[in-house]
């Protein structure tokens, strides 16, 4: 810029030439002088080495934020460029209605279950409840319970990530409950196995029961003393009359000690009523 | 030495507890157990007979809730000897009297 402005010193002396060669006889006696001087007045001083105040920055006033593009041309700036679709044009996600992970919520259009959903339960069972229940059903009593865990978390973590607002104590208490059930299953599984394993170092001193594997497991003595029979003559009464095989049954559970525990949940009254 | 300020006074006691507030060998560890070992060039060998599988029954027409009605009074067992449902002469008569088929 400065260059274009000031003339180079090539120039000068070109100019300069023709002076020295004409000498002055014409000597204007109109004072002339440049339309301003201030333009080249207000030029800096420019010494050997100066910096020139030329703009380097190719990118100057490009801007991401104001989307001003590039300075030049790009060769796809001709290109359409694609627009983004609106939300509501989009096509609706398609998604399994029987997931298994619907089951970590309460219900299909909500997230969390309301204080007063979540307040309506029972107490837990007892463990007396829980023993008359088969191995069966405490498994899956188990994973009903894993379940309805893993529902109230999804309701906290819901809660508290939406800032629902108030119902923790409810879920707290429906959990407490849920985890009292849970106790119970583990409690009356460790009974039995601690039953067991002492009935075994029982058996082991009972003549009536033979733990060895070959042949069976339990003779009782009492039976085939009183009424000795052949092999042939107790298989064919078993295929004749399957009734009286089941006779022996009744009586050989009433010859036993008679004990709570050995009543079958049947005949005890049932009073695991459900919500 | 100035103690940070969350040890200072009894709001200690409200901090979890870190393997730097016991003395050596403690192992706090996270509750879950070892699913493999390392190997002494520092990796790890998942072995699969540690990890855990979980087996969930077919809860299908299951008809059990976690929850009994309030209706109901909490039951609670009798029994004539001392160690009740632990007894192993009860558990040994029942089975007999199931003919000790299992």
């Amino acid at each position: 810029m400065a260059s274009a402005v000031r003339p180079s010193v090539g120039a000068v002396t070109r100019l300069a030439a023709p002076l020295r060669q004409q000498p002055q006889l014409v000597v204007s006696k109109i004072q002339t002088a440049p339309l301003s001087t201030t333009a080249t007045l207000l030029k800096r001083h420019k010494y050997l080495g100066a910096r020139d105040n030329k703009d380097h920055n190719k990118k100057r006033g490009e801007s991401a934020l104001r989307r001003t593009g590039t300075r030049w041309r790009l060769s796809m700036s001709d290109e359409p460029l694609p627009k983004p679709v609106p939300k509501s044009e989009l096509p609706a996600v398609e998604t399994d209605p029987n997931h298994g992970l619907w089951e970590f919520f309460a219900s299909r259009t909500t997230v969390a279950a309301t204080p007063e959903e979540d307040a309506k339960h029972g107490r837990g069972w007892a463990v007396e409840e829980l023993r008359h229940k088969s191995w069966d059903d405490l498994h899956k009593l188990w994973w009903v319970c894993v379940k309805e865990r893993n529902r109230i978390a999804t309701g906290n973590w819901e809660r508290n990530k939406s800032k629902l607002g108030f119902g923790e104590s409810e879920a707290d208490r429906r959990d407490r409950e849920v985890r009292i059930t849970m106790r119970g299953i583990k409690h009356v599984l460790t009974e039995r196995l601690y039953a067991w394993e002492d009935a075994v170092a029982l058996a082991k001193n009972d003549p009536e029961i033979d733990l060895s594997g070959n042949g069976p497991a339990f003779t009782p003595t009492q039976y085939l003393e009183d009424e000795p029979v052949s092999a042939f003559e107790v298989a064919k009464t078993k295929t004749a009359s399957p009734e009286a095989t089941e006779a022996e049954a009744p009586a050989a559970a009433a010859a036993a000690t008679p004990d709570p525990a050995t009543i079958t949940p049947a005949a005890k009254p049932q009073s695991e009523a459900r919500v | 030495m100035q103690p940070t300020r969350a040890l200072l006074g009894m709001r200690y006691r409200k901090l979890r507890l870190t393997t730097k507030d016991v003395n050596k060998g403690f192992y706090k560890g996270t509750g879950s157990g070892a699913m493999g070992r390392h190997t002494k060039y520092g990796g790890y060998v998942i072995e699969w007979d540690k990890v855990r599988t979980y087996v969930c029954p077919d809860l299908t027409n299951f008809k059990l809730t976690p929850f009994v009605t309030n209706n109901v009074r909490k039951t609670y067992g009798q029994y004539e000897t001392k160690l009740g449902p632990k007894d192993p002469q009860t558990y040994l008569a029942r089975w007999k009297s199931e003919n000790g088929l299992d």
